[in-house]
């Protein structure tokens, strides 16, 4: 039975690499615990990050953070925020940025980098790993993958 | 003081380019020792390289009406390629300051560098700015950014649309609010200032410095969804150099009514658009509408809009649009030859175009286009070197280019 038996082939594979895609936690957005933000929206979210808004719901500035181009969070973070590429998000700053209207957030190395900077910064916002985010900062908005 | 005289002249621009080079040359020594930095002095590029031909020797295709000669059946990259650089200090968190040069192919027939921008931008409150000095003017959307190759899907701004517009800056102020309701955003923008710059004609060239330009729009942001409208308008304070033009081409004079009948000055143009953007995830959609109301009896009033689709897979996004410009005569022509010039400004055609971009490498896309214009042989503003007698309204645009963001 040919068919049965590359099914079973199949299934095999596809539990093989369930662990692995499991092993890729959610990411999680995150922001000082003094900004007085309990929970976002998607749609908050994605304002913030693209700069259609600089503030939270209270007035306070948000300061959001970044990952460079190469960091894999990043390239998470937008597809599944808005299903966009790498490509897409760089092009729409460069639109922003030289049409004079506005600069990207500001880029950081690391995770780890992400959290100091969100802790630093009374509006920081950034993303990581859920695994990542300690009592530092607050979780306001989880990324289903 | 006068912002705009100091702005002006090219002793200035010469001297600003220095400058850029000065700091290029600064940033690239200092570069190592602060890469880890929140840097306060950021510089930054973009460019395209453009190679297109068309099918038709009897009108040449430009980029839109700032460019005096345009491209025919031989492949040349004089219409799309451009490079910038732009140079952005941050002062402190609320002021920068921005300076942008580019080079491209422009209304004297070269590819003299000039400054696009220079302008400081002042953040009174996190949604409140203000800018002064040297500006873009986006009163259609995306103006202030059409030759950003990389940030657009298409090899060029649909040319129905944008072809009219062959104005990029003021010396002046905006502002521009931004006020969330809830999940959505509204933005207003205001601007005001004198414009810059000249529009060939023929080998004369149309001087529109001095003339005020009011303009704004509002935008409401709903998720994926973009609705805009924008109002503009430009009082010209110099005559169309028709009389040279004619000279050069018959040998006549216009008589003088016919100058008072054909004048530019003190004639105010009109500019609406309305439209709406659909982004998420591999859709991007266009629809936009814009009506020009010309004041000058030598410019035909026209409406024309576009509407766009693509839809990404993997690094590939294919596209698919139509576009259309259709002009009118607001009045009767004075006379045979009155007549002659205000058919210069007519247009009616439309194109569709397809084409695909392609994300190669990271900051670099490639895109190919294929544009076909169907229409009337009366529609000869859209184009330059206008060969009337044979030209027959169709032309078909090949166009492959190399984008770029540093």
């Amino acid at each position: 039975m040919p068919l049965r038996r590359l099914l079973l082939m199949m299934t095999t594979c596809w539990m093989f690499l369930q662990p692995a895609a499991e092993a890729q936690a959610e990411l999680v957005v995150v922001v000082n615990v003094h900004c007085g933000v309990a929970a976002m929206t998607r749609n908050e979210v994605v304002n913030v990050f693209f700069g259609r808004n600089r503030q939270f719901f209270n007035g306070q500035e948000a300061q959001p953070v970044d990952l460079p181009d190469t960091h894999p969070d990043r390239v998470r973070f937008y597809r599944e925020l808005i299903g966009k590429e790498i490509s897409e998000v760089n092009a729409y700053w460069s639109r922003q940025v030289f049409s004079g209207r506005m600069q990207p957030p500001t880029k950081v190395n690391t995770s780890e980098e992400v959290l100091k900077w969100v802790v630093a910064h009374p509006g920081g916002i950034g993303f990581v790993d859920l695994a990542r985010a300690d009592a530092r900062v607050r979780i306001v908005y989880e990324l289903a993958p | 003081m006068n912002l705009a005289k100091v702005l002006r002249g090219k002793t200035w621009a010469v001297l600003l380019n220095k400058a850029i080079l000065a700091g290029i040359v600064a940033q690239l020594i200092a570069l190592p020792a602060r890469a880890e930095n929140e840097s306060a002095f950021t510089l930054q590029g973009f460019g395209t390289l453009g190679l297109a031909r068309t099918t038709s020797n009897d009108e040449s295709f430009v980029r839109d009406l700032s460019q005096p000669r345009g491209i025919k059946k031989n492949w040349s990259g004089l219409v799309d390629s451009v490079l910038g650089l732009q140079g952005a200090w941050r002062i402190n968190p609320q002021l920068e300051a921005v300076v942008q040069a580019n080079s491209r192919y422009r209304y004297d027939a070269t590819f003299y560098p000039e400054i696009a921008w220079a302008y400081l931008k002042y953040d009174l409150a996190p949604n409140f700015s203000l800018r002064a000095g040297r500006l873009g003017t986006d009163f259609f959307m995306m103006a202030d950014s059409r030759w950003v190759g990389y940030s657009f899907l298409t090899v060029r701004p649909p040319g129905d649309f944008f072809w009219y517009l062959p104005f990029y800056s003021i010396h002046g102020a905006d502002a521009l609010v931004t006020v969330p309701f809830g999940e959505d955003i509204l933005r207003a923008k205001v601007f005001y200032g004198h414009a810059d710059g000249r529009i060939p004609l023929a080998d004369e060239q149309w001087d529109i410095s001095e003339s005020p330009m009011l303009g704004g729009f509002l935008e409401y942001q709903m998720s994926s969804w973009l609705i805009r409208a924008s109002y503009a308008n430009i009082l010209f304070k110099n005559d169309l150099p028709i009389s040279a033009v004619i000279r050069d081409a018959f040998g006549l004079p216009l008589s003088s009514a016919e100058l008072a009948f054909l004048s530019t000055r003190n004639t105010r143009t009109r500019y609406y658009s309305v439209g709406t953007v659909y982004d998420h995830g591999p859709w991007q959609a266009q629809l936009m509408l814009n009506h020009i109301e010309q004041g000058s009896n030598a410019l035909e009033s026209s409406d024309g809009g576009y509407l766009l689709a693509g839809y990404r897979v993997n690094e590939f996004t294919p596209y698919l649009g139509y576009s259309w410009v259709r002009s009118r005569q607001g009045v009767k022509p004075l006379d045979a030859m009155a007549a002659y010039i205000m058919a210069d400004s007519h247009s009616d055609q439309h194109t569709v175009f397809l084409g695909t971009r392609w994300d190669v490498a990271k900051n670099v896309a490639l895109k190919a286009q294929w544009d076909q214009i169907r229409g009337q042989a009366s529609s000869i503003f859209p184009f330059r070197e206008d060969n009337r007698l044979n030209w027959n309204g169709r032309m078909d645009v090949f166009s492959l280019t190399m984008d770029f963001v540093f």
